[in-house]
């Protein structure tokens, strides 16, 4: 469960770029966080992994207090949120399996385990056959599934997708969104942030669209029947 | 640790003047360690020797040296006061020279050597050095010590051997260790250097890594155990320099200290040298990449 109670941030030079903002997002929900670049989009997802801190409000994630957590327990709470990044972050010189390793050995997955998962986790994003490819080896399209892949390898019960399409075509763009869909139908959270309309028309989950740090507008498109993830 | 080699594979310009100077930090340590055991041992060797010698004439009588032995006994400072007669001091002769034969050959400028050409003598360990004016006093005194040319009375202070010996050992200790905590701190210094270098040009990665939820340690290991291979390889290298340098001078050494310490160097005395080395490389090559991580990490998210 997550809850943002009355969420305010701004900048050092003064922007306020989230505004008193309130929601709670329940386990095993699709969110979509549309607005226009500096909305505040991708400052909720660093709010949420605790990268940012905010002034006001509180921010818990299963009743955890992130304004109030320990610095030694903040990676215990990442673990928790598979974040895809709008700009990848995928490590240049590992391959794409080695990226998805580093995240398992992170969240302390049993070494004997690991090439197992990384098949399974790549089959999945449909990278299959590609885990010996370096960054600069594959498509745009498929580094974001590799970013997403490293993101959910771990199993952990958030996914963050920043910006998942950002640059892609149309068609990747939706085989991208179609495989959240899919990540989210086996119980993960999920929230992306993006202004792509070929994603906000799918008219599907949950959407908050926010305007210079302020939720201006909330719906929920389409109820879906989910088990929640242990 | 693939990690780590990978880094080292990366710089192997960096991981050079890394291990050399961690190599040549621990052969200057390991050097002067053994000079230090050395002189040790000498100085331990002439400590153990009389510290006053007092030569008597010839011709004198047992009722003459038993009255000598006897004020010397009565004087204060005085721990063991030894006779030496002739043939004592042939028998010490012989065993000082052991089986060189041409000491041994018993041919000297005087002559044969023998009981007779040796002076008798007087052996007085004393409680400490400052007491020695006291039992000089008495010996000079004593008629039955023998006298020099000059008219002086004939008393060594082999104390004198020592207390120089003594100086010298400690000047040499003093600068060895100057030497050694100076060497120390470049090499610490320099491993810093390298691992900031490292570390801060994966600025992005580790940034990556923090956000994914890794802790410090995880992120720190790989540089850990790369700093941990420049100390192992740089105190092996620094040992074999050591033993390279004793087997070179082992034949200029041995006959000259070689009846105080056993030459060839004893293969524990090696042994205890090599885990000594790599104890020492290990601590300042981890303790160094461990300061300069720990540093990095923690001030970036």
């Amino acid at each position: 469960m997550i809850d943002f109670i009355h969420v305010s941030k701004s900048f050092p030079n003064g922007d306020v770029v989230i505004n008193d903002i309130d929601f709670s997002i329940p386990p095993g929900e699709f969110v979509i966080i549309t607005g226009e670049s500096g909305a505040g989009k991708t400052t909720i997802g660093r709010l949420l992994i605790r990268d940012l801190v905010p002034e006001k409000g509180k921010i818990l994630i299963d009743g955890v207090d992130l304004t109030k957590i320990k610095p030694q327990n903040i990676p215990l709470i990442r673990r928790k949120i598979g974040f895809a990044f709008q700009d990848f972050r995928v490590i240049p010189d590992k391959t794409v399996g080695e990226n998805i390793v580093i995240a398992l050995e992170i969240a302390g997955y049993d070494a004997k385990k690991i090439p197992e998962k990384v098949k399974h986790t790549l089959s999945m994003v449909g990278l299959s056959g590609k885990e010996n490819l370096f960054p600069g080896q594959i498509s745009g399209g498929e580094l974001q599934r590799a970013s997403i892949a490293r993101a959910i390898a771990a199993d952990p019960p958030i996914l963050f997708a920043d910006e998942p399409t950002g640059n892609l075509d149309k068609k990747t763009s939706l085989d991208i969104f179609n495989l959240l869909q899919k990540i989210n139908s086996d119980g993960t959270t999920v929230i992306i942030a993006t202004h792509d309309v070929t994603l906000i028309n799918q008219n599907i989950g949950r959407h908050i669209h926010l305007e210079k740090g302020k939720i201006v507008k909330e719906e929920k498109h389409q109820e879906e029947k989910r088990e929640k993830k242990e | 640790m693939s990690t780590a080699i990978k880094n080292i594979r990366r710089s192997p310009y960096q991981a050079l003047s890394a291990i050399f100077i961690v190599s040549l930090t621990l052969f200057i340590v390991g050097i002067f360690g053994l000079v230090t055991a050395a002189s040790q041992e000498i100085l331990n060797n002439f400590e153990t020797k009389p510290q006053i010698i007092a030569y008597l004439k010839d011709g004198h009588t047992t009722e003459q040296v038993g009255g000598l032995l006897s004020s010397l006994n009565s004087t204060s400072g005085v721990k063991k006061a030894v006779y030496i007669s002739k043939n004592d001091a042939l028998e010490l002769y012989k065993k000082s020279v052991g089986n060189d034969p041409v000491l041994l050959g018993t041919v000297t400028d005087w002559g044969i050597v023998t009981a007779d050409i040796l002076p008798a003598s007087i052996e007085i360990t004393a409680e400490k050095p400052d007491l020695f004016k006291n039992i000089a006093a008495t010996l000079e005194k004593s008629d039955i010590v023998s006298v020099t040319p000059t008219g002086k009375k004939e008393i060594d202070f082999p104390q004198d051997v020592i207390t120089e010996l003594t100086k010298w050992t400690n000047a040499i200790r003093m600068g060895g260790l100057v030497l050694v905590v100076a060497l120390t701190l470049v090499a610490i210094l320099t491993i810093m250097t390298i691992i900031s270098m490292k570390i801060s040009s994966r600025r992005f990665e580790i940034s990556t890594f923090k956000l994914m939820g890794a802790k410090n340690l995880y992120i720190i290991k790989p540089y850990l155990q790369e700093s941990v291979i420049y100390g192992l390889v740089g105190s092996i290298v620094g040992w074999l320099g050591c033993l390279v340098t004793i087997l070179y001078t082992t034949p200029f050494l041995a006959p000259r200290i070689g009846s105080i310490i056993s030459f060839p160097i004893p293969f524990m005395a090696m042994f205890i040298l090599f885990g000594a080395l790599v104890l020492f490389g290990l601590i300042i090559s981890f303790l160094s990449s461990l300061f300069a991580a720990t540093r990095f990490v923690n001030r970036s998210k």
